[in-house]
């Protein structure tokens, strides 16, 4: 089965209101050129999910088109906090459920297995249990009588990988650091990836450092060469560092983000 | 400081004394990730380094640079995925340095906002995997890069990790322990039985009114003789500035401005054989 599509076409799929999931971390291999398609498609009243945010979550707040976030971290790792995010957060603008890495995780498996829900220790006696959207439950382990920590599934309509290379119908292959995107793909209803370079078949081999989804899990598959944009996509490119810090000096003005989203690359 | 060896220097040596080997050793801010690669290098050669990328994990000690992945690709052993790392966590194999904007004076700590959580004054990046730490770790460790009344507090306004006190009678005899704070100033660690922080040493030329004028909460002066943190040796100098960091990254840590930044990334640029425009 043929999976390709077009930018065009996945984001006149979408619709108000979905839940959105972006893999990556931070300032690496972050689906910028789908983010930026999203951007010019409009589409508003985003229910945003993201393990590590990064410039593809701000883009997408401070253009405000999202309803709501969902994170365990938005920033630009080393190089600084999120200007959008931040000026949002700030004026008290956007809605928020704030993860740890671990719950976030345990949100995603619990979605892949199609469980209501997992337990975890972590997180457990922090403050993300205590803010006025936090979507966990505290509870008694039945076997042992521990306190634990209940993390309801996540869902998300449609999860957003970009990769190095996949083939037509959705093989994929990450090179480096997957961060949460295997469990990510398993949970959303809906998984659609950018890739580098989208092949016939995929070579066979594969080293120890990289990951592998399968077309089981894949529903789309759209080819966006220098489809991570500023961020680094390993061994292809760095992240732009001239870029990044251009971003966080400028996002906060909305004419140079609506220009910045028309761009194909970078 | 006067003597042969800047503060970064003074830093990474004294980090580098809390690892153990065959487990994780992660450090969260360059002066800290210096620290793992050099205690790699010096006193636990079977350390599993995991600097700047899970996806480049276990590699050699190797040289410090901004886009660390390219470096480490030539020796790392493994991708390291983030499920079995927590996994790690869980089983106490993770041994880390963090860095905190707030540490308070039970030792609790906050990398999320300044203010409320509902309308904060400065949103940071969100706590990212510090609730998670804090159930398996042994203990956390923190490198505060500057010690001042905003970020030595008497209580943190967000708990990504809790110290001693309440929140630890209630949930926690199995989380983490707060461990060391080093900062620009001294080395601290926490009174067990829940007395709060105390001074281990302070730096070479640091005095304890110093100190207490640059901490948001009082602390006590030790008795005897005050404790000077060690200074780096010949030995560890050497393999901070030859081996594990030349290109000098360390110097971001109290400069951080663009241009020293910029500077550095142009070198990496042209010792990778990348153009600028690229």
């Amino acid at each position: 089965m043929d999976k390709r599509l077009s930018l065009e076409a996945f984001t006149a799929s979408l619709e108000p209101g979905m839940r959105i999931a972006f893999g990556g971390g931070g300032i690496q291999r972050k689906p910028m050129a789908a983010a930026r398609a999203i951007a010019r498609s409009g589409l508003k009243d985003i229910d945003l999910v993201t393990f590590l945010g990064g410039p593809e979550i701000d883009l997408l707040i401070g253009l405000g088109r999202a309803s709501r976030l969902s994170f365990a971290f938005v920033g630009f790792d080393a190089y600084g906090l999120a200007p959008c995010f931040r000026a949002a957060r700030e004026a008290g603008t956007l809605p928020i459920v704030e993860y740890s890495e671990a719950t976030m995780l345990a949100a995603f498996e619990a979605g892949a297995k199609n469980l209501p829900f997992l337990p975890t220790r972590f997180g457990l006696g922090t403050d993300i249990v205590t803010t006025a959207t936090s979507p966990f439950k505290i509870m008694t382990c039945p076997f042992t009588g521990e306190t634990l920590l209940g993390v309801p599934a996540i869902r998300p309509d449609v999860a957003l990988v970009h990769v190095n290379m996949a083939d037509k119908q959705g093989n994929a292959i990450i090179h480096s650091d997957a961060y949460a995107d295997s469990l990510m793909v398993r949970a959303a209803r809906r998984t659609i990836l950018t890739a580098e370079t989208v092949v016939d078949e995929l070579p066979v081999d594969q080293s120890r450092r990289s990951t592998f989804i399968s077309r089981l899990w894949v529903h789309g598959v759209i080819e966006a060469p220098q489809g991570a944009g500023m961020t680094a996509m390993f061994p292809d490119y760095r992240f732009d560092l001239p870029r990044v810090l251009e971003y966080q000096k400028k996002a906060n003005d909305r004419a140079w983000l609506e220009e910045m989203i028309q761009e194909d690359a970078k | 400081m006067s003597a042969g060896y800047t503060l970064e220097e003074l830093l990474i040596a004294r980090m580098a004394r809390e690892y153990r080997g065959n487990a994780i050793g992660v450090g969260a801010t360059i002066l800290s990730d210096l620290s793992a690669r050099l205690a790699r290098v010096l006193w636990v050669p079977d350390m599993f380094l995991m600097t700047a990328s899970r996806g480049a994990a276990d590699p050699d000690a190797s040289a410090k640079s901004l886009c660390d992945e390219w470096v480490l690709d030539r020796t790392s052993r493994m991708s390291l995925d983030w499920v079995e790392m927590f996994h790690l966590v869980a089983h106490n194999r993770l041994q880390i340095w963090l860095g905190a904007v707030q540490i308070d004076r039970l030792g609790a700590s906050n990398i999320s906002v300044l203010g409320s959580w509902d309308k904060p004054k400065v949103q940071m990046v969100g706590a990212r995997g510090v609730p998670d730490d804090l159930w398996g770790c042994e203990r956390l460790c923190y490198h505060m890069r500057r010690q001042t009344t905003r970020s030595f507090v008497e209580q943190v306004d967000f708990v990504c990790s809790f110290g001693y006190g309440e929140r630890r009678e209630q949930f926690g005899a199995r989380a983490a322990k707060p461990g060391m704070v080093v900062s620009d100033l001294g080395v601290y660690d926490f009174d067990p039985s829940g007395g709060g922080m105390r001074i281990v040493s302070l730096h070479p030329g640091v005095r304890f009114e110093d100190v207490q004028k640059r901490t948001g909460f009082p602390l006590t002066r030790p008795s005897g003789v005050m404790a000077v943190t060690a200074e780096p040796t010949a030995q560890e100098l050497h393999v901070i500035r030859e081996v594990i960091d030349p290109h000098g990254i360390r110097r971001l840590d109290g400069d951080g401005t663009d241009t020293l930044l910029m500077e550095l990334w142009q070198q990496e640029l042209e010792r990778a054989g990348v153009s600028a425009a690229n």
